[in-house]
C-alpha cells in the first residue's frame, strides 16, 4: 500500500512567470501576514513569535552559541539507525512472508495487532527497558517505521502479474529466479514508497522517544524551550526538524528515482544512450540477412 | 533451390510423416466440477500452423496450457516430439495477449531473458538477440525500454524473446488480440513470414474467424460446455498468404464453414 504524499498530487505547469518566482511571492506574502499579525498584535507575541524573532533565535542558537548542533546530530543519528533497523527487519520478514505461505499465515495476526496498536504507546515501556540513552529512541523509531515497510514490501512481492508468472514458468525458471528477476524488481516501486513513508515515521519515533525521556536531541530542546515559554527558540528548533525531514525525504526520493529508474522517461533516455555506447559494436552489425537468408 | 522453396518442400515432406504433437482423449476438469476440456484427440505435424478458435469457455486456452506443460490434464495424455508432457520444456515456447515484458530491462535484455534464466549470456547470445530483433522489425530499438514502445512493438519484442528461447513449437494465446486491426494484420503477415523462415510449428489461439483462417493450415474449431474440438477444418489457400486472398471464394467458404460449425455457440 502506497501512502499518498503531497508530491504525488498532480501539479499544473506554471503559466506566465517562472515557477520559483511564484513560490517566492507566495512565501513572502505568507511571512508578511505572519509578521503583520504579530506587529499589529492580532495575536499575542507570547503565543506566536514573529518570523523575525524566530530567525534571530535560530541565529543565536545555531550560529552564535552553536547550541543545537549536537542535539541535531543526535536526533539525526537516532532516525538513521532506527530507520536502518526498521527497514532491515521489515524487509526481511516481508520477504519470508511472501515466500512462505505458512510463515505468512502464522505471522499475520501479530502484524494486524501491531497495526491496530498505537505504536507510540510503547515508547514509555521501551524507555523503561532500555534506559535514557540513544537506544530507546532508536528502538522506537525502528518500531514505528517497521510497519509501512513490512506491509509495502509484502504487498509489492505478492502482487505479481499472473501472465508474467506463466511466462517464467514456461521458461522453467526456478523459484529463486522468479524472485530475483520478476517479483523483487516488480515490487521495487511499492517497496521504495514504503521506505519513503518509513523515513518520515522514523523521525516521529525519535522525537516521541525524546519527549518521553532524554537529555539531548531536538525533541528535548523543543520541550524545554516550550516549558520556559521561549517560543521563538522552540520554533527555531521546529524549523530544524522540518529541514531534517525534508532532507531525509529528499534523499529517499532521490534513491527511489534511481532504483525505480524505469518509471522516469528522462532516466530511461540517459540509460539508453549509455547502452548504445556500450553495445556500439553489437548494434552496428548487420547480419540479419545472413540469419534470415530470405528477402523480407 | 531457394530457401523459401526448401522450407515448403520440407513442410510438404513432413506433413506425410508423424505428428510432433499428439493428444489422446485429453480432458481437464476444474473443481466445481467444470469440464473445461472434454476428450480432445488431435495431431499436429511439424511446420504446421494450427489456429484454435471458439467462443470464451471453449477450452482453447486450457488446451494450449496443457500442451505448454503449464497444466496437467485430468485425463488423457499429450505427447510432444515423441515424449509425454510432464512440465514446461525448452522446445516449447509461449506468448500471451499481454507482452509480459520486464519494464526494468532493455529490449535487448528482455529478448535475452531465456539465456539469463539458463545461467549465462554470451556475446554470441547477444548477437543472436540483435539478429532476432532485426527479424521482427525492431532495428534501432535494441536499447530502448518497454515503456517507450507501442503495444505492437512490445509484442514484437515478446515474439523475439519467444524465438530466442529456441522453441520449435510456438504456442500463441491471442498474441495480437489487444492491438488495433491494422497493427494486428501487419503482425499476422510478419508472423507467417517468420514461421516460413524458421520452420516452426505454431498453435495460435484466437476468437476471430478471419484471422484463424488467414493464418492457418488447419483450424481446430472448439465449442463450449463441455469444451471440445468440434471440427478440424483444412485451409487450402496457397502460401505465402496475401491480404487479397481474403476476398477469394475459398477463404469465404472456409470462414462460413467454421461459422456454421460454431453455429449455436455464438
Amino acid at each position: 500500500m502506497t501512502e499518498p504524499s503531497i508530491s504525488d498530487v498532480p501539479m499544473e505547469k506554471p503559466k506566465g512567470m517562472p515557477s520559483w518566482v511564484q513560490h517566492l511571492i507566495v512565501f513572502a506574502v505568507f511571512i508578511a501576514i505572519w509578521e503583520a499579525s504579530v506587529q499589529f498584535q492580532w495575536v499575542s507575541a507570547l503565543i506566536l513569535p514573529s518570523p523575525f524573532d524566530v530567525v534571530v533565535a535560530w541565529w543565536d542558537l545555531a550560529i552564535v552559541r552553536k547550541l543545537i548542533w549536537d542535539d541535531f546530530f543526535v536526533t539525526l543519528t537516532e532516525v538513521l539507525i532506527g530507520f536502518g533497523f526498521g527497514a532491515a527487519f521489515g524487509t526481511v520478514i516481508a520477504v519470508f512472508s511472501a515466500m512462505q505461505p505458512t510463515f505468512r499465515r502464522l505471522v499475520s495476526p501479530y502484524m494486524v495487532a501491531l497495526q491496530v496498536t498505537p505504536r507510540i504507546a510503547v515508547a514509555p515501556i521501551i524507555v523503561a527497558w532500555l534506559g535514557f540513552g540513544m537506544e530507546p529512541k532508536i528502538a522506537i523509531a525502528a518500531i514505528i517505521c517497521f510497519f509501512p515497510i513490512f506491509i509495502n514490501t509484502l504487498t509489492g512481492l505478492m502482487q505479481v502479474d499472473e501472465d508474467r508468472m506463466e511466462m517464467f514458468a514456461s521458461l522453467r525458471a526456478s523459484r529463486w529466479q522468479v524472485f530475483r528477476h520478476l517479483q523483487l524488481p516488480g515490487a521495487m516501486p511499492v517497496i521504495m514508497a514504503g521506505y519513503k513513508t518509513g523515513i518520515s515515521l522514523a523521525l516521529i519515533g525519535a522525537i516521541v522517544g525524546e519527549f518521553v525521556s532524554a537529555s539531548v536531541g531536538i525533541g528535548v530542546l523543543i520541550q524545554r524551550f516550550s516549558f520556559q515559554l521561549l517560543l521563538p527558540q522552540a520554533f527555531a528548533c521546529l524549523i530544524m526538524l522540518t529541514v531534517m525531514g525534508l532532507t531525509l525525504y529528499g534523499a529517499a526520493s532521490l534513491v527511489d528515482r534511481h532504483v525505480v529508474f524505469w518509471k522516469h522517461d528522462a532516466l530511461l533516455a540517459k540509460i539508453s544512450r549509455r547502452l548504445r555506447t556500450r553495445y556500439a559494436d553489437l548494434l552496428s552489425r548487420d547480419r540479419s540477412v545472413q540469419a534470415v537468408k530470405e528477402p523480407v | 533451390m531457394t530457401a523459401q522453396a526448401k522450407i515448403h518442400d520440407l513442410n510438404g515432406a513432413s506433413r506425410e510423416g508423424a505428428s510432433i504433437v499428439t493428444g489422446h482423449t485429453v480432458g481437464m476438469e476444474f473443481p466445481g466440477p467444470v469440464t473445461a476440456l472434454h476428450e480432445a484427440t488431435f495431431g499436429i505435424k511439424k511446420g504446421e500452423f494450427i489456429s484454435l478458435i471458439g467462443p470464451s469457455g471453449c477450452g482453447k486456452s486450457t488446451l494450449l496450457r496443457i500442451v505448454a506443460g503449464l497444466l496437467k490434464p485430468t485425463s488423457g495424455r499429450v505427447n510432444v516430439l515423441g515424449s509425454p508432457m510432464v512440465g514446461p520444456r525448452p522446445e516449447i515456447g509461449m506468448m500471451f495477449q499481454k507482452a509480459t515484458l520486464l519494464d526494468w530491462k532493455s529490449v535487448l535484455d528482455n529478448v535475452l531473458l531465456p539465456n539469463t534464466l539458463a545461467g549465462s549470456v554470451t556475446k554470441a547470445d547477444r548477437e543472436r538477440a540483435v539478429d532476432l530483433l532485426h527479424l521482427v522489425g525492431l532495428r534501432g530499438f535494441e536499447v530502448a525500454f518497454p515503456r517507450q514502445l507501442s503495444g505492437g512493438m512490445q509484442q514484437r519484442v515478446a515474439l523475439a524473446r519467444l524465438l530466442n528461447s529456441g522453441a520449435e513449437l510456438l504456442l500463441l494465446d491471442e498474441p495480437f488480440g489487444a492491438l488495433d486491426e491494422f497493427t494486428r494484420e501487419r503482425l499476422n503477415l510478419e508472423l507467417m513470414r517468420i514461421q516460413s523462415q524458421i520452420g516452426a510449428t505454431i498453435m495460435f489461439v484466437t476468437h476471430n474467424i478471419q484471422e484463424a483462417v488467414f493464418l492457418a493450415d488447419r483450424v481446430f474449431v472448439m465449442t463450449p460446455r463441455p469444451g471440445r474440438i468440434a471440427a478440424e477444418v483444412e485451409v487450402a489457400l496457397p502460401r505465402p498468404r496475401t491480404i487479397e486472398q481474403m476476398k477469394s471464394r475459398e477463404f469465404t467458404d472456409t470462414a462460413f464453414n467454421i461459422r456454421d460449425t460454431l453455429g449455436g455457440f455464438i
